[in-house]
């Protein structure tokens, strides 16, 4: 097989290694943590940004379609090249250009993975606070891209919460550089835009972000319960009492005994769920949060309060929750992962709603929740072999998915949109809502060539993602 | 003309009411921008009202500036034009209130003092102190993405909101984002629309995160005297444990300028204000704490009083009111800087301010990296431009950037208020082209004449 034109071309931008064009080599690039199978065109490798904008330069004067991707672990399809096109690969692009530990600030190329970034800065004695559960490979780019969450974004936010500047190329292959290592610079704030766009308005190529001291304390709870609905309740009384943890979690037994028989993390078997709560700060505060933290468990039945004693009984509270998904890809063939998000006090009402979607479809699902914003997981498990379970599966979602929508909350905390959620933008969106962002969309992406068929709707691309987009697992 | 002026009076009652528009010319001349007089006062008492208003001005190419209390009217350029004045303070009713959730949603027009009165019940507030405090409305704090010191432990206006509800240029209503915490489904036009301005349409209401207000609060002042060891000090605080709400620096033309009013004799040096916020014992370990690292550098610190900490930080949100009566004339500068230059940024400011003899209060959020210097004396309405362009060098060369939010009369104010726009000027100008084609929103008020 021979190289095409486009292949050569490119190969002439970069050189020979930092292009893959054989098909063997490009399916590899035909999924995320989203299975929608579409294969690139071409992956190319830029190692700078003079890199990015020749090839971008190159795609603009071809007409050719670009799709960024950094490691892949996007759950909502984010950087599958849907309709084909040169797929920019950040792998090579992973350093960390600068650490200002004085100004508490980062430099950083978008294909540094996330806890690369806090390693590098942990002795010091600080650490990026957003941490996806896929951060040992989740890139600051993808980060950004989808403004990514993690269980410790309650107390400090989500990723647009930390990133103050961006090194952006445009479609036409134009670099602009928003924000800086300060906060407030005049203009609109492109940077709050641009993260979550999900590179549907420009490429980014480098990112200033805030790096965070670490906490003096912390403690780690572990509540267990034998009612699910205890649990909830717990929830939404300890943000009643005006305590705002640096996490607080929620994972049902269903899927701890999974993940127990996986991780051997020390969950209780037998349980209907355990909170996973974490409060960190001064250490007068953490005793004391700590300590209201137990009597609000016990004041709602928690079976049993356990405290980590040690760092590494701590990391083992942890390895248990961030390897979920993985421990439940040993009992399933594959899963499909709902991101919602519903006001907090309505957890108990959504989770009886859950186990009401699980008989009526027939499906199992397995609840693994950010509990304290809201912010569920549901796992509903399947055989993408099974053609008749896959479309319960999907209707089972979209069912979970229109009643946080009905309970004012929201399709996505923080998966994206990319193509798995487009569908339901109509019924979270009006018409006039969806056209205003498109206007911005304008404004950046006029053609239409950069992650095309992410985000935003058209009328055209409805009825053919209907038709072949399935749900998919990361195995 | 008389005919133009009487045909868009009855046209903006039919969609507010009769009462809510006043073509009056004295009351227009009371609402003047940049020197700018309004032909009509509008008070919008819905959001349905205010996208009416909005598609109205756009199809007759008429300019508005939306407005709540106008505490912070002051800054921007002058308009390039000004026909209505569009008032929202009408707007001003809870929409939604969930306190076990933290979240509340309000029309644009409610005053953050009545927010905040209405929020105590619960034990819960906004942690913002903007400019204008209490009088500053929750869509003029966002429009211009102002917070005050809590924003070391609470960002600012773009942190907190959680979603809003926009009128457009075309008469609609749009929404971005929703009540919950967390939520990335489509653009965040939140933060598009956050410090805006009034530039890109009208935000007429707000879902925004709320905290518990802590259990006690405590300030503590530590007289470094020098710049130098207020530095030490600012760096020693930060690498600490300590989770302080508010660290202040003041120069000694500001401490001056709060301990004692503008015209007292006693000479008060460079301090650093502290404020912490939780239970007893936590108090206590930021006294012991602040004390300690005091003593290791030969500063006293010492608590002061609850009534005393609430004068500074009023004043020092409402910066202007400082002046008025002894100084009519004052230039207000804000420099956004990384934060461990801020201490040499307000040393390089001061020595401008000296070499053209005018006076300097600095007043600096030096965990953030945002300094507000006010600039005064006889010589101010002749130097200003000058004093501008010298400061806001010294911002960009210490890696940050300058903004004037108040000036003197005279000051060339349409080319100097925000500074040369950067290489996102074009991104910016496409962004207000596609959401107001006509540039009927505050045109000419935002940067580079956007």
């Amino acid at each position: 097989m021979k190289p095409t034109a486009l292949v050569r071309e490119l190969e002439k931008i970069l050189g020979r290694e930092a292009v893959l064009w054989r098909p063997d080599d490009v399916m590899l690039y035909e999924y995320d943590g989203l299975s929608a199978l579409h294969p690139p065109d071409v992956v190319v490798f830029p190692r700078t940004t003079v890199d990015v904008v020749r090839i971008v330069k190159f795609a603009a004067s071809q007409k050719l379609l670009v799709v960024p991707r950094g490691a892949g672990t996007g759950l909502s399809g984010g950087s599958i090249p849907w309709q084909g096109g040169i797929l920019i690969a950040f792998a090579r692009m992973k350093d960390i250009l600068e650490i200002d530990l004085e100004n508490q600030r980062a430099r950083v190329q978008p294909g540094v993975v996330n806890l690369d970034l806090t390693l590098a800065v942990s002795d010091a004695g600080y650490y990026y606070a957003p941490d996806p559960s896929s951060q040992k490979a989740c890139t600051l780019g993808g980060n950004v891209a989808e403004n990514a969450g993690g269980p410790h974004t309650l107390l400090h936010g989500v990723t647009t919460n930390h990133v103050l500047g961006l090194e952006v190329v445009l479609p036409s292959g134009e670099v602009i550089h928003t924000g800086g290592k300060f906060w407030d610079a005049p203009g609109y704030d492109l940077t709050g835009l641009f993260v979550g766009s999900e590179g549907t308005l420009g490429i980014v190529t480098e990112i200033t972000v805030r790096l965070m001291r670490k906490a003096e304390s912390v403690a780690t709870l572990l509540a267990v319960y034998d009612r699910i609905i205890d649990a909830t309740r717990t929830v939404a009384a300890i943000t009643a009492r005006g305590i705002t943890p640096a996490a607080l979690e929620m994972i049902d037994g269903f899927t701890l005994r999974a993940i127990e028989e996986a991780t051997h993390a020390g969950y209780p078997m037998d349980s209907a769920a355990v909170l996973l709560i974490e409060v960190e700060g001064l250490k007068e505060a953490v005793e004391e949060d700590a300590l209201h933290i137990e009597s609000v468990c016990q004041e709602n039945r928690a079976r049993h309060v356990r405290r980590a004693r040690s760092a590494e009984e701590r990391d083992l509270f942890w390895k248990g929750r961030k390897n979920a998904f993985g421990a439940l890809g040993r009992i399933s063939p594959s899963y499909y992962v709902q991101d919602g998000v519903i006001p907090r006090t309505r957890l108990p009402e959504m989770l009886e709603f859950i186990g009401q979607i699980g008989t009526k479809y027939s499906v199992k699902i397995g609840n693994i929740f950010h509990a304290g914003d809201g912010n569920l997981h549901p796992i509903i498990l399947f055989d993408p072999r099974d053609e008749d379970e896959s479309r319960r599966v999907r209707e089972a979602a979209g069912e979970i998915l229109a009643k946080c929508i009905d309970m004012g909350g929201s399709i996505t905390g923080e998966h994206g949109v990319g193509i798995e959620k487009i569908n339901l933008m109509p019924f979270l969106f009006s018409a006039d809502d969806l056209d205003m962002m498109r206007k911005i969309k304008g404004v950046f992406n006029s053609e239409g060539r950069f992650n095309p068929g992410k985000v935003l709707p058209t009328g055209k691309m409805c009825g053919e993602l209907r038709a072949s987009v399935s749900p998919g697992g990361v195995l | 003309m008389t005919t133009a002026v009487d045909s868009v009076h009855s046209a903006l009652a039919e969609i507010v009411g009769g009462a809510r528009v006043v073509s009056e010319p004295t009351a227009c001349a009371a609402r003047a921008v940049g020197g700018r007089v309004p032909w009509h006062i509008v008070d919008a008492p819905t959001a349905e009202s205010v996208a009416g208003v909005l598609k109205f001005a756009s199809d007759h190419d008429l300019a508005v500036i939306p407005h709540g209390n106008g505490t912070k009217l002051a800054q921007g350029c002058p308009p390039c034009r000004y026909d209505l004045a569009l008032s929202l303070k009408e707007m001003n009713h809870v929409r939604h209130y969930e306190p076990a959730d933290l979240t509340i949603s309000v029309e644009a027009g409610m005053r953050l003092g009545d927010l905040q009165d209405f929020l105590g019940r619960e034990g819960l507030w906004l942690p913002l102190r903007p400019r204008g405090g209490a009088n500053a409305t929750i869509g003029g704090i966002l429009a211009t993405n102002s917070a005050g010191p809590l924003r070391l432990r609470f960002g600012s206006a773009r942190d907190i909101v959680l979603g809003i509800k926009v009128a457009t240029t075309e008469g609609r209503l749009i929404k971005s984002g929703g009540r919950v915490v967390k939520n990335v489904a489509g653009y965040d036009l939140c933060k598009l629309l956050v410090g805006s301005y009034g530039t890109l349409g009208v935000i007429v209401e707000a879902s925004l995160k709320l905290f518990p207000r802590p259990a006690s609060r405590a300030t503590w002042v530590l007289e470094t005297g020098t710049l130098d060891l207020a530095r030490d000090l600012r760096r020693r605080i930060l690498n600490s444990p300590l989770e302080p709400l508010c660290l202040v620096l003041l120069n000694p033309a500001a401490s001056d300028l709060l301990g004692n009013g503008p015209h007292s004799g006693e000479a008060h040096g460079v301090e650093l204000w502290v404020e912490a916020g939780g239970s007893p014992r936590i108090l206590e370990r930021h006294a012991r704490d602040l004390a300690e690292m005091g003593r290791s550098v030969g500063v006293r610190s010492r608590q002061v009083s609850e009534q005393t900490a609430e004068r500074c930080w009023s004043w020092l949100i409402n910066f202007e009111q400082l002046f008025a009566g002894s100084f009519p004339e004052v230039l207000v500068l804000k420099a956004s800087l990384p934060i461990a230059s801020t201490e040499q940024f307000l040393s390089l400011a001061q020595r401008g301010a000296e070499g053209e003899e005018i006076r300097m209060a600095g007043i600096a959020q030096v965990g953030v990296g945002i300094v507000h210097l006010g600039l005064w004396g006889e010589k101010l309405g002749k130097v200003a431009d000058r004093v501008v362009t010298n400061t806001r060098k010294a911002a960009e060369s210490l890696g940050g950037a300058l903004v004037v939010e108040q000036y003197p009369n005279g000051f060339n104010a349409e080319s100097d208020v925000w500074g040369p726009p950067g290489d996102t000027f074009e991104a910016m100008r496409g962004v207000k082209a596609a959401w107001d084609p006509k540039g009927v929103l505050s045109p000419g008020r935002f940067v580079g004449g956007i």
